[in-house]
């Protein structure tokens, strides 16, 4: 750590570990509601309830954790410190509070209703405050020396189009098509375009450092991947619009467009390879560098594969809105943007705390576990989902007698998750000892 | 290749695809109000969806396919169930169709139940390029027995087994032909409790003559 602002990364990266133990424990919830059909908690937190603080969490601790990737990269590439640490703060407080009034309000009922931006309005203008304070501070930091590198102009690319996006799902409209249309531009449009700028510049800050490539390698391969990220893409996001009320020629479009978003994802895996093996220092913090092709790969199994797999029309008629797009949603999220946190808080929490971080044991420990039980999940979500496409939609089954059907997998599932869990406990544990190890007794 | 050129790529392909995409955006807006039919959305149809975002629906259910896995599809359900029957599950869920995994009781209000049932009835409405798909099994057979039919939209199967699916709650039916006649089951449906004081079988009364007889016929025919 270069700078003394870099440590503001902390508190974001401990609340982000935080939220994400919670998120895993709603799901084990959630999932278990389809494992028991009878539900003693119907009443007090039903199925929509879990599932909506499920993937609140699961968004809410991603952008804790992309924001505190920014704090410690933005110092580094703009040579200063931050603008205003104490507007850092306040803004890590303010979303905390948002996040949790969000949740709280859930249990009671309280929910604007549309799957993930369940934030009721007022909550949402206090996120859009969030963002902007987080983008002005980022903004002036920048400013204050102007070295606009690759890495810094599509991150912050990425984090206005984040912010911009987002006013897109604020609005109620009447016209429930005209409402899907647009909150995929929020839903899609984020991880399948702004995220992926914002970690792309993230992740090729941490291969820069880790392996000492040249820059001007990273930034060339940086401007190639997201470039066909955006391209292929934005009119990609034409694979939500193929049923929901939308003209038939987004079969076509939305088809061939989003069939090749897998191709800068699989970029991106050749290129962290390449970085890694070309290494112009000895690589010190093994445990990050795992992180890290760990990453590009699930990411690319998650998003680029599965999501390949029911993008075309053909397929996608008959998978939509089954448990087929679950197991999707699992595997992409968390190749591409839960490892991407944990690959950038292994990266920049030992330097913050001044640790010699090499081989961290446990820490490989829980990346193979939540490896592992992520496959186990996507594939048995898989299963389930194409015992359902074939009874229901194929067969023409009523819905619950299928979901009867699907009970051996669920369990499956279920089991699965609690190794997931169990992993995620590992990483949260080496967190905290990683935290309170001091220099003095710098980790093996 | 230069940093320039990778740059080129970022800054063309990110101007081309925006182009297309707000290009057909546009398109796309226009075409909304005939593919929906906005001249039937009213203000009851716009106060059925906030009260369906209100409660929450769309994180058990699906809507245009979009939502959580843990209960039916509704885009198409006011093709299969009439407005009654609506109704009547929408007051109290789990007494209209007892499955284990269950709908809580929402209490929605008697305007909320009609505006909500406005809402699905126009989303019923709505061009989704033939989504769901009808099922190949179906479309490839014969005609499909419309006793058969109503069975299944009247949501029989929650309580009652046929050929091993359904529910445990009433007899299971694989061969109630062969003890009931087509007027008993007719009389079973209009009054339940002529034949069992007891009986927690709703009455489907309301239900169109026609339809009564056709699943008369089609049960006293499971011999
Ligand atoms: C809430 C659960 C429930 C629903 C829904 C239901 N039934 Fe029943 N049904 C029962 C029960 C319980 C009985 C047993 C006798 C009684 O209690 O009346 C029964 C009895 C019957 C019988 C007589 C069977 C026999 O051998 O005595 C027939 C026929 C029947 N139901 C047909 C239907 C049809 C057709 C529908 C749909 C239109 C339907 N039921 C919906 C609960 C239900
Ligand atoms: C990191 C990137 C990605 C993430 C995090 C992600 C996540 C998700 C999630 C959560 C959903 C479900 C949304 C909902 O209806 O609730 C979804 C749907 C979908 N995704 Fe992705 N995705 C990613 C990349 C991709 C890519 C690259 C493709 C195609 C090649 C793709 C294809 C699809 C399709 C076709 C659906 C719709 C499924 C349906 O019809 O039900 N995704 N994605
Ligand atoms: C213990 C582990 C987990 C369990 C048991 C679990 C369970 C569930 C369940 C039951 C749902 C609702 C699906 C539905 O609507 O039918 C869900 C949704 C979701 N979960 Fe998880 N989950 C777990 C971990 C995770 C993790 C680690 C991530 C990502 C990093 C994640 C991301 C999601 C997403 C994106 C959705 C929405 C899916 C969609 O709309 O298609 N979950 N989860
Ligand atoms: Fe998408």
């Amino acid at each position: 750590m270069k700078y003394e602002t870099q440590k503001i990364a902390y508190n974001y990266f401990l609340i982000a570990t935080l939220l994400f133990g919670l998120q895993v424990v709603f799901g084990l919830i959630t999932g278990a509601k389809y494992v028991w059909d009878h539900d003693p908690l119907i009443n007090i937190l039903p199925f929509n309830v879990s599932r909506e603080i499920h993937i609140n969490l699961l968004v809410v601790w991603l952008l804790f954790g992309f924001m505190g990737g920014t704090y410690y990269l933005v110092p580094e590439e703009s040579e200063t410190e931050i603008y205003s640490p104490g507007l850092a703060n306040f803004q890590l407080v303010l979303f905390a509070l948002i996040g949790v009034t969000a949740i709280v309000g859930y249990i009671f009922r309280w929910s604007w209703g549309m799957p993930f931006l369940e934030q009721p309005t007022i909550l949402k203008i206090g996120i859009v405050i969030v963002a902007l304070i987080f983008l002005f501070n980022i903004l002036m930091t920048m400013l204050k020396t102007r070295k606009w590198t690759v890495i810094q102009g599509v991150l912050l690319g990425g984090l206005v189009m984040l912010a911009l996006l987002f006013l897109f799902g604020i609005f109620f409209m009447k016209n429930l098509t005209e409402q899907y249309y647009y909150w995929w531009w929020v839903i899609h449009l984020w991880v399948e375009g702004a995220w992926e700028l914002v970690t792309g510049a993230i992740m090729a800050f941490v291969l820069l450092k880790l392996t000492g490539v040249e820059r001007e390698l990273v930034e060339k391969w940086l401007y190639v991947e997201t470039g066909l990220v955006l391209f292929t893409g934005i009119v990609g996001t034409g694979h939500h619009y193929y049923w929901i009320g939308t003209p038939h020629y987004w079969l076509w479009v939305g088809g061939i467009f989003s069939a090749l978003e897998p191709l800068p994802i699989l970029f991106m895996v050749i290129d962290t390879l390449r970085d890694v093996r070309e290494k112009k220092i000895e690589i010190e913090n093994k445990t990050a560098v795992y992180w890290a092709i760990g990453c590009a790969v699930m990411h690319f199994f998650g998003a680029g594969v599965w999501g390949f797999a029911h993008t075309l029309p053909q397929i996608n008629k008959w998978t939509h809105g089954t448990q087929i797009t679950a197991s999707h949603g699992h595997f992409a999220f968390f190749g591409a943007y839960a490892m991407l946190n944990l690959t950038v808080i292994y990266f920049a929490v030992p330097r913050i705390k001044g640790v010699k971080l090499v081989r961290n044991g446990l820490s490989l420990m829980a990346l193979r576990t939540m490896t592992f039980s992520m496959i186990l999940i996507a594939l048995s979500l898989a299963v389930a989902g194409i015992v359902q496409v074939y009874l229901q939609r194929v067969l023409g089954m009523d819905y619950l007698t299928v979901q009867g059907f699907m009970k051996l997998w669920y369990a499956v599932f279920w089991a699965s998750a609690w190794g997931f869990a169990i992993g995620a406990f590992m990483y949260i544990v080496d967190f905290f000892r990683l935290s309170s190890t001091t220099s003095a007794r710098a980790q093996q | 290749m230069k940093l320039s050129h990778a740059k080129a790529i970022f800054i063309w392909g990110t101007v081309l695809s925006s182009v297309i995409f707000l290009a057909l955006t546009y398109d796309s807006q226009r075409s909304f109000s005939k593919r929906t039919h906005e001249e039937k959305l009213d203000e009851h149809v716009a106060a059925g969806k906030w009260v369906w975002q209100k409660y929450n629906c769309n994180d058990c259910h699906t809507i245009l396919g979009i939502g959580g896995y843990y209960a039916p599809d509704v885009t198409k359900v006011m093709s299969y169930r009439d407005a009654d029957w609506v109704r009547r599950f929408l007051k109290d869920p789990p007494a209209v169709w007892p499955a284990e995994r269950k709908m809580p009781v929402l209490n929605l209000k008697d305007q909320e139940i009609e505006d909500v049932i406005a809402f699905l009835t126009w989303v019923n409405g709505i061009d989704t390029n033939n989504w769901p798909p009808k099922p190949l099994a179906v479309a490839s057979a014969a005609a499909p027995n419309p006793g058969e039919e109503i069975f299944k939209t009247q949501g029989c199967s929650a309580c009652h087994t046929v050929g091993g699916i359904g529910g445990k709650i009433g007899p299971d039916l694989t061969h109630v032909g062969s003890r009931r006649s087509k007027e008993w089951i007719e009389e079973q449906l209009i009054n339940p409790k002529s034949h069992d004081p007891n009986s927690i079988m709703p009455s489907f009364a309301k239900l169109p003559e026609k339809d009564r007889e056709e699943l008369a016929d089609y049960l006293s025919g499971l011999k």
